[in-house]
């Protein structure tokens, strides 16, 4: 569905990037330009799957999406363009292309909660491929110069190299206690990554299980999704646990406890998007401590 | 008679047929390619049939899909026996024997493939989303595939399996110890392969080099070259700097865009 700007030209309900319009897919990010937008009952849209083949232009280099069920994001860099990525993405390269390393910061921290330690960097010219390990969507954000997105840890692909990477605690945790042991959760990942387009527009490529689906949270409205859905959020979203027990009888005291749903509270205003894959949080146990939540006993 | 030549597999066809009788890819549809000159593999429709000797190959559903085979009397395909999805009951069975033994024991690859013979039907598929690839192959070819990535091959293939040279190689090249080597002679074969997520197919030059993702390679002509390389990129702590498999041609080079270590692997 076409959105026209007071221009006439086209903003792209997905990125909400303005171009002409013409081509059959948004040169930013990909989604095509002619389909309907398709928007459920409760407001979520569903985000389109970029067209095989399909180009994203950026700075002087492009990025062309191809394959349905593992998507391929094959960059070709310009001379003076480059990106970065996880060393586990990447799927092939010309031997032209220069690689090298861009150490980060809170190594040990990110080494207790599976992070790279190490990302990568790819210099033009010459053409750079990636790819993830689970079917599903490639998400281009193009992000304007100073716009940030939080991202879920793991649904990064790569970035072009104005986007400043940053990463901070999820502050989303919970415990429990097995015995003597005290057991710590983290259903949203230890650590969260926000990307910051900086000095100019820069280009994030994310990897989501599934389908994406993306709705706009108006100021103060709440909606509760399984954390490990959560794919990316504007940084002006909130977010906190929410524990809800269902109103039932049980035959053992602890059932209770394995019943309890487990959600993040998502508070706008912003953006948010969900994919369809998720892992679930684990149940057992009563909760004992958590970053700040809301409990809902029925 | 005006013919219609299939840009996957080269086989040609009538005019008029949507999809290619030799390997089922669509006729009508521009081959897919990449800027840097990777083609997609066809993505077979949905119940597309195509033939092979005296039987017929059907590919059903899409997201993990099924090799259909109707085999004629005289025909017969081998496979790895847990990719076999069910078999009508008369179909025979036999071993091939595939030698190597304890080497073979110790790449973690089977020391036997079992082999259907016609007449009757048989299903084959693998244990995640990705595309059944098609290669037709012309008399006297070789094709090097990796482990475990070939779903079965027609009577008129050779089977034997390539040592991966070199420890680097071995230890780095993401590949295991051994790749599946087919063989055809005087007659043409058929092999079916399948790639986790989506496969991408480029011919490289004599001389041309491409750097891969290890896990991300699938097949190659045997004329082309792979040799593990070190890159000076540190990756960790305590890694030395990651591989890449550099690919040198002349051939064709068929990698895979999920790279995943399955159970089967």
């Amino acid at each position: 569905m076409s959105m026209p700007t007071a221009a006439g030209g086209y903003t792209c309900p997905y990125c909400r990037m303005a171009s002409e319009g013409t081509d059959r897919t948004c040169p930013h990010c990909g989604a095509p330009v002619d389909v309907r937008l398709r928007v459920s009952d409760s407001g979520w849209i569903e985000q389109p799957p970029i067209r095989d083949m399909a180009r994203i232009r950026f700075s002087r280099s492009t990025c062309q999406i191809s394959g349905a069920y593992v998507p391929v994001a094959e960059m070709g860099l310009h001379d003076d363009d480059w990106v970065y990525f996880s060393h586990h993405v990447l799927l092939h390269a010309d031997p032209r292309v220069r690689m090298d390393n861009m150490s980060m910061r809170g190594g040990w921290k990110r080494m207790r909660a599976g992070m790279p330690l190490v990302m990568m960097t790819a210099r033009g010219p010459g053409h750079i491929a990636f790819s993830a390990d689970e079917p599903g969507e490639t998400l281009a954000l193009p992000l304007r110069a100073g716009q940030a997105v939080d991202v879920v840890e793991h649904r990064f692909l790569v970035a072009t190299g104005n986007v400043d990477y940053q990463w901070q605690n999820s502050n989303i945790w919970f415990t429990t206690q097995d015995g003597d042991e005290t057991e710590w959760h983290y259903p949203l990942g230890q650590t969260m990554d926000r990307f910051t387009a900086a000095g100019g527009n820069g280009l994030l490529l994310l990897h989501a299980p599934g389908n994406t689906f993306v709705r706009d949270l108006a100021p103060g409205q709440r909606i509760l999704v399984q954390p490990g859905g959560l794919i990316w959020k504007d940084p002006t979203v909130a977010m906190f646990l929410h524990f809800e027990y269902p109103r039932g009888q049980y035959w053992f005291s602890s059932a209770k406890y394995q019943a309890k749903s487990i959600w993040l509270t998502l508070q706008g205003p912003g953006r948010v998007a969900v994919q369809s894959v998720f892992e679930r949080p684990e149940m057992a146990g009563a909760v004992q401590n958590s970053s700040g939540a809301t409990t809902q006993y029925w | 008679m005006d013919r219609i030549q299939c840009q996957w597999c080269h086989a040609q066809n009538e005019t008029g047929r949507t999809n290619c009788t030799t390997c089922g890819a669509p006729l009508d549809k521009k081959d897919l390619v990449s800027d840097s000159g990777w083609s997609e593999a066809p993505r077979l429709r949905d119940m597309t049939e195509f033939r092979f000797s005296n039987s017929t190959c059907q590919i059903e559903g899409e997201i993990v899909p099924v090799a259909e085979l109707a085999l004629a009397a005289g025909d017969s395909v081998f496979f790895e026996h847990h990719v076999m999805l069910w078999k009508e009951p008369q179909v025979p069975m036999s071993a091939l024997n595939t030698g190597g033994g304890m080497k073979r024991t110790m790449g973690g690859m089977p020391h036997i493939l079992s082999v259907a013979h016609g007449p009757g039907r048989v299903a084959f598929s693998r244990d995640a989303a990705g595309e059944v690839v098609v290669l037709p192959l012309h008399p006297s070819m070789e094709l090097d595939v990796r482990e475990h990535a070939f779903l079965a091959g027609t009577h008129s293939l050779t089977y034997s399996f390539v040592r991966i040279k070199g420890l680097v190689n071995v230890l780095h090249g993401g590949g295991g110890m051994y790749m599946d080597r087919f063989v055809t002679h005087a007659e043409p074969g058929l092999l079916l392969l399948h790639g986790y997520g989506n496969v991408f197919q480029r011919t490289l030059q004599p001389g041309e080099q491409i750097l891969v993702e290890p896990g991300g390679f699938l097949y190659k002509d045997s004329s082309v070259t792979m040799n593990a390389v070190q890159q000076k990129i540190k990756t960790g702590l305590m890694s030395r700097g990651m591989y890449l498999a550099e690919m040198t041609g002349p051939g064709r080079v068929g990698i895979q865009s999920m790279y995943v270590h399955h159970g089967s692997e």
